[in-house]
């Protein structure tokens, strides 16, 4: 609806220029509830961020006042050291490690084993297929409340209470979604017929075929599933907590950042500034993934509307 | 426990040679016939992720049907004794001595009042908001989608901090500078729930916001155009065009977050942990389940929140999609 300029008769062009000042000044109040309302979502990350700087008398001495949103400016030289003693005295690196290879061993299951039930279900033909088509959709449909318990019996009953095989109770339950194999479905419905026809003729196996020739056309659908993989294994609290140990001095953690979180927030003399830091540390990965994989992140969005 | 699970997955596996045997049966009236080697590998294929699905998806779900009807304590997992409905007798005894599953309910029930149209309302408001072609417009929605991608344990404990009850918190240090006492808002049964509430809508509405940027972004311009020509204003526009074409995001996202705001359970148990004044449905059923080891009573609950959250989404869904 852009105002339509006319510059015959002279009326119109004042009418025109009257319009335009309305129009500047109705941008000029979008353009300022939009700032606000951005305040008030970001002033808590904002506060976080510029809590994690200050010592915990600077955080004293700034309450009540806008410096609780700033840096703080007096000591700009030991702005990190809150960052500095998370990561050495409470070893925040450790559990961040932990997270990463969690995570990248979850998404390689997790493309490998969906992938090739996606391909399956959507390329080939077999007696019975039509039950495991069934399950998948009951499965996507049915909303299932909190199974979270038998899982935790059926997991620690299967490996045992073993320290090194709890770490399998985090990663196999993770590597199968079948919302997954939903998506490689959907995609790989979508890839002609004569790519597969193609590679066949030369003699390709049906392995070789999906390794080759599906996966290298399946990109994007991998990499919304990998950035989703992440998140999820990032930022997983509940299930690491139950089924981890916690370590004892001197042994090397296998609880993943979240989980740890916890444990840290409760130990002795941490200050406010350092519980930021370590909250700032634990968000900036999918903080990055997010920039960086935005295209698949919206993608994944769109064909969560497909879950209905 | 090992015996069941050899019964379900003989169950299964008959079902599955059942069907299967039935469809190549069928093919051989037709023409089309399976071919073994290629079926093989199918199946090959399917194994590892029927494997997994099979034991830490379908399992635990007839699991938790199962455990309902047994005493099941997790520490003694090779003494499981059917004991009908005792549990769900139980479960209503609790309720009505006003026990702490009767505050679970209530408290549950308020944060999924409180939460579903606020959340919803502000994502949509957002996603109107953001609706335009604009500079700086990706920018506020950049701004409004950045609580979204902060956890939800990183999210319980920034508020922790916000609202802490010492007078150098955030928010108590701000109402001091209006005359205001500290107050302890997570531990006052008035407030501990609307905090909640709040920061949980906070956090999530930036993803809805984008979903019904999405659902804004299908519906036809020349609806819009067709309505100013009728002389439409605002609201007549929002009432006759974006609202029938949001109407299937809707429904999407008035499920989602309804079921997802009947799982709380983080917020409460970083927040303030087991209170009465802030202990959830779910929350309930892990500590009953997990800390105290009562798997059968926990799973006779979840149980019946199976049923209700299954009734009122089927209700959901048939009310919004009629018409």
């Amino acid at each position: 609806m852009r105002n339509k300029t006319f510059t015959v008769d002279g009326r119109e062009v004042a009418l025109n220029s009257r319009m335009t000042g309305k129009r500047i000044t109705k941008e000029v109040i979008y353009y300022l509830c939009g700032i606000v309302l951005s305040l008030l979502f970001l002033f808590p990350i904002i506060y976080m961020l510029a809590t994690s700087t200050k010592s915990e008398s600077a955080y004293a001495a700034g309450a009540g006042s806008l410096a609780m949103f700033l840096p703080d400016f007096a000591h700009l030289g030991t702005m990190f050291d809150n960052y500095g003693s998370v990561l050495t005295n409470y070893g925040i690196w450790k559990y961040a490690l932990n997270s990463f290879l969690y995570a990248v061993i979850v998404i390689v299951l997790n493309v490998l084993i969906n992938g090739l039930a996606g391909y399956v279900m959507a390329k080939m033909n077999f007696p019975g297929k039509r039950l495991f088509s069934a399950l998948i959709i009951f499965l996507i449909i049915v909303p299932v409340e909190t199974s979270i318990i038998p899982l935790y019996s059926i997991v620690k009953i299967m490996l045992g209470l073993k320290q090194t095989a709890s770490i399998l109770g985090i990663i196999l339950p993770a590597s199968i979604s079948i919302f997954n194999i939903f998506l490689f479905m959907q995609f790989f419905q979508s890839i002609p017929k004569e790519y597969e026809e193609a590679a066949r003729m030369d003699g390709a196996s049906t392995l070789g075929i999906f390794f080759k020739v599906i996966l290298p056309l399946s990109k994007p659908i991998v990499a919304t599933v990998a950035v989703f993989c992440f998140i999820g294994v990032w930022n997983d609290y509940l299930w690491p907590s139950m089924i981890l140990p916690q370590a004892s001095e001197g042994e090397w953690p296998l609880m993943p950042i979240q989980a740890a979180l916890t444990t840290i927030q409760s130990m002795e003399g941490i200050t406010t500034g350092e519980i930021m830091a370590s909250l700032v540390i634990t968000s900036i990965p999918i903080f990055v993934i997010y920039v960086a994989a935005q295209k698949y992140i919206v993608q994944g969005f769109g064909s969560a509307g497909l879950k209905m | 426990m090992t015996g069941s699970t050899l019964i379900i997955l003989a169950v299964f596996a008959a079902g599955f040679i059942g069907l299967a045997v039935w469809d190549i049966v069928r093919s051989k009236k037709k023409i089309q016939k399976y071919r073994l080697r290629s079926a093989a590998t199918a199946y090959l294929m399917l194994l590892p992720a029927v494997l997994l699905a099979f034991l830490f998806i379908l399992l635990p779900i007839l699991y938790s049907l199962g455990y309902a009807f047994t005493d099941y304590y997790l520490l003694t997992p090779n003494d499981i004794n059917f004991i009908g409905f005792d549990n769900f007798a139980s479960v209503f005894k609790e309720i009505g001595e006003k026990g702490t599953l009767y505050h679970a309910i209530i408290n549950t029930l308020i944060f999924v009042v409180g939460v579903v149209p606020l959340q919803i309302g502000m994502a949509l408001g957002l996603a109107l908001f953001t609706n335009r072609k604009v500079r700086g417009v990706k920018i506020f929605k950049v701004c409004f989608f950045a609580p979204v991608v902060i956890s939800l344990s990183v999210t319980s404990f920034l508020w922790l901090q916000i609202l802490s009850p010492s007078e150098t918190g955030l928010l108590n240090s701000f109402l001091g500078l209006f005359g205001a006492e500290p107050h302890d808002w997570l531990r006052d049964p008035k407030t501990a729930m609307l905090c909640i509430i709040i920061l949980s809508a906070w956090q999530g509405c930036g993803f809805q916001m984008l979903i019904f940027t999405s659902g804004l972004a299908n519906i036809r311009n020349d609806l819009y155009e067709a309505a100013a020509l009728d002389g439409a204003n605002a609201w007549q526009k929002f009432r006759t065009v974006t609202w029938p074409g949001l109407r299937s995001t809707f429904v999407y996202i008035i499920i989602t977050v309804f079921i997802g705001a009947c799982r709380i359970m983080t917020q409460p148990m970083l927040m303030t942990g087991y209170q009465d004044h802030t202990v959830t449905l779910s929350y309930y059923m892990y500590t009953q389940g997990y800390s105290y080891r009562w798997v059968g009573y926990s799973s006779a609950v979840a149980l019946i929140m199976t049923i209700v959250i299954g009734t009122i989404t089927l209700i959901q869904r048939r009310a919004f999609r009629e018409k």
